[in-house]
């Protein structure tokens, strides 16, 4: 941060901001190297998969490993496209229903003023602690008692509820200044619509977040299909993929055939992401937060 | 008489909606997990045995618990080991994703894209990549140190020198995976900070190193507590961290049971709480 006399804002390259990249590109290269690993890695023949220690580019790229998955994903009698059906349904419920509660309770529990708001808050603090998979049994228990097994509600239902989601999303509603709210209730707007017209506009970055969160933590979900589900055609493609997975582990297809999994798994991921992160780093600089 | 009876009213009113709006998610809240976190305290006071028929349970009392900390060797020394990290980690990752904002909150070049890289560990800590990466042996930090540019550094400094730079860069591997939602945290506050209040600091002839301690930094400091907890609770669940492995392990273990397995995530639980609230004890403290 040199003196730079009045231009405050340079729009061109500058000798002086050679010191942040000096910092920022080895850095940031550092950060791509897992992506980079896991798509050549998918690509890569047996040979180089097993080669130690591992190497990053692939020499001879390859499509085997996933004509194997393919190949063997036929045999199983449900076609592959049930398992991604499920799987876009449940995540999609989830992202929204769960986005849209998060923002509700967020709001309401920073912006409006009733009895046990901090009570509820401190409980979600508390929740966020406890560690998820320490309630699976009885998770499961609650499930086979609502008679909601075998279902996408068995899916849907218990990810919804998302501590962190809560969290962050009051963290960013509580520094929204008050006056915007004070000046649509002033020209008659009930909860609801300042809710919706004023809140969630200026909000935007924190539903990003959040719904990148809600994304990874269903898409990549196992547990509900393993557990709450027997049904075979309801189950999602997580769960697929890890069963070609732990079915073929140890053999030398298996490790080809995860490797492409995992890529066609983190696709999706690296799609939303890109698609979502462009509206959290967009919207916050013209937000009405300043 | 009749002012006061409309504003109760009007107050009845607003509590109402107030609890409207969240309702959808206590219910949620209450049904998928305060019960059932309710219900797994019973069970760590419990053997619990997984059979066809159902699940039985017979009460042990403190049994597990003792187990826990007498019996099981391993378990107290994951604990100390997860102390450890939580008092040296933590704040490096909460400081290194302060600079980070700090600097891709500056204007230069290319600033949209350094974003979205810095964001992307959300996406690699969780899922298939790390699983993949995990399983690859990629994120065994001695494996790394067989690359050229370590090499390098380890052959050109004298141990002493060479020691602490290796052990930085073993931990930035971590730091940097963990640290994107803290960054985008930072950065949400860092542009909330009206730019007028630095050019009046500028002409009062603070320097830009000053102005971080007095301005920039109180500022924050709201945000920086929030990175803390959020830190420390990212930390504490991801699902690969080591107790979280061993609870995983010992649900379906034969011997000790599921009933053990909640009795040392109740443990975990209030060593996670202790942590939180001793940090957020210092940085209160320090703020005043």
């Amino acid at each position: 941060m040199s003196y730079q006399g009045t231009k405050i804002n340079p729009t061109k390259f500058h000798r002086s901001q050679l010191k942040f990249y000096v910092f920022l590109i080895p850095l940031a290269m550092f950060m791509m190297l897992p992506i980079i690993f896991i798509v050549f890695h998918a690509f890569k023949p047996v040979n180089e998969l097993f080669a130690f220690p591992p190497r990053f580019l692939v020499q001879q790229p390859t499509l085997d490993n996933f004509k194997d998955l393919l190949g063997f994903a036929g045999d199983s009698g449900i076609p592959f496209s049930r398992y991604v059906f499920n799987s876009i349904i449940v995540t999609l419920s989830v992202m929204f229903l769960s986005v849209f509660m998060s923002a509700l309770a967020a709001y309401a529990l920073s912006k409006m003023k009733f009895k046990l708001r901090a009570a509820i808050f401190e409980t979600n603090t508390v929740a966020l602690m406890f560690v998820p998979i320490a309630v699976q049994i009885p998770r499961f228990l609650v499930i086979d008692k609502s008679g909601i097994m075998d279902t996408y509600l068995a899916h849907i239902l218990p990810l919804l509820s998302m501590p962190i989601g809560l969290f962050l999303m009051k963290q960013f509603i509580d520094q929204v200044p008050d006056e915007l709210k004070e000046a649509a209730v002033m020209d008659g707007a009930g909860e609801f619509l300042v809710f919706r017209k004023v809140m969630l506009p200026v909000i935007k970055p924190a539903l990003a977040t959040v719904a990148i969160l809600s994304f990874q933590l269903v898409w990549n979900n196992i547990e509900t299909s393993s557990y709450y589900v027997n049904d075979e055609s309801l189950k999602t493609v997580s769960f697929f993929m890890s069963t070609l997975v732990s079915q073929n582990g140890n053999n030398v297809a298996g490790q080809g055939m995860s490797a492409a999994a995992s890529l066609l798994m983190f696709l999706p991921n690296l799609i939303i992401f890109i698609f979502l992160q462009s509206k959290v780093m967009n919207t916050m600089a013209h937000s009405g937060l300043k | 008489m009749a002012s006061i009876r409309i504003r109760m009213t009007n107050k009845r009113r607003k509590a109402l909606v107030g609890t409207a709006f969240i309702s959808p998610w206590i219910i949620g809240f209450f049904i998928f997990a305060l019960r059932p976190m309710i219900y797994s305290l019973y069970l760590s006071f419990q053997k619990v045995k997984v059979t066809p028929l159902g699940i039985k349970t017979n009460y042990v009392g403190w049994d597990n618990y003792k187990y826990a900390f007498v019996s099981d060797t391993t378990f107290v020394e994951k604990v100390l080991h997860y102390l450890r990290e939580m008092a040296l980690n933590v704040p490096i990752i909460v400081t290194f994703s302060l600079i980070i904002a700090l600097l891709i909150n500056q204007k230069i070049k290319m600033r949209g894209i350094f974003r979205t890289i810095f964001f992307l560990p959300v996406i690699i800590t969780s899922g298939p990549v790390i699983n993949e990466l995990l399983s690859q042996g990629v994120t065994n930090i001695p494996n790394i140190e067989s690359y050229s540019m370590f090499e390098m550094v380890k052959q050109s400094l004298t141990p002493a020198v060479a020691n602490p730079i290796m052990y930085l860069f073993k931990q930035i591997i971590m730091v940097l995976w963990f640290s994107g939602v803290q960054i985008l945290i930072f950065l949400a506050g860092l542009q909330k900070v009206d730019h007028s209040l630095y050019e009046a600091a500028r002409i009062d002839g603070a320097s830009p190193w000053e102005a971080f301690w007095k301005l920039t930094l109180p500022m924050l400091m709201p945000l920086v507590l929030v990175n803390f907890i959020y830190t420390i609770v990212y930390i504490s669940t991801f699902a690969l961290n080591e107790i979280i492995v061993m609870i995983k392990d010992n649900m379906f273990n034969t011997t000790t049971g599921f009933g053990y397995a909640t009795a040392i995530a109740w443990i975990y639980f209030v060593l996670i709480a202790i942590v939180l609230a001793i940090w957020s004890l210092l940085l209160r403290t320090r703020k005043s």
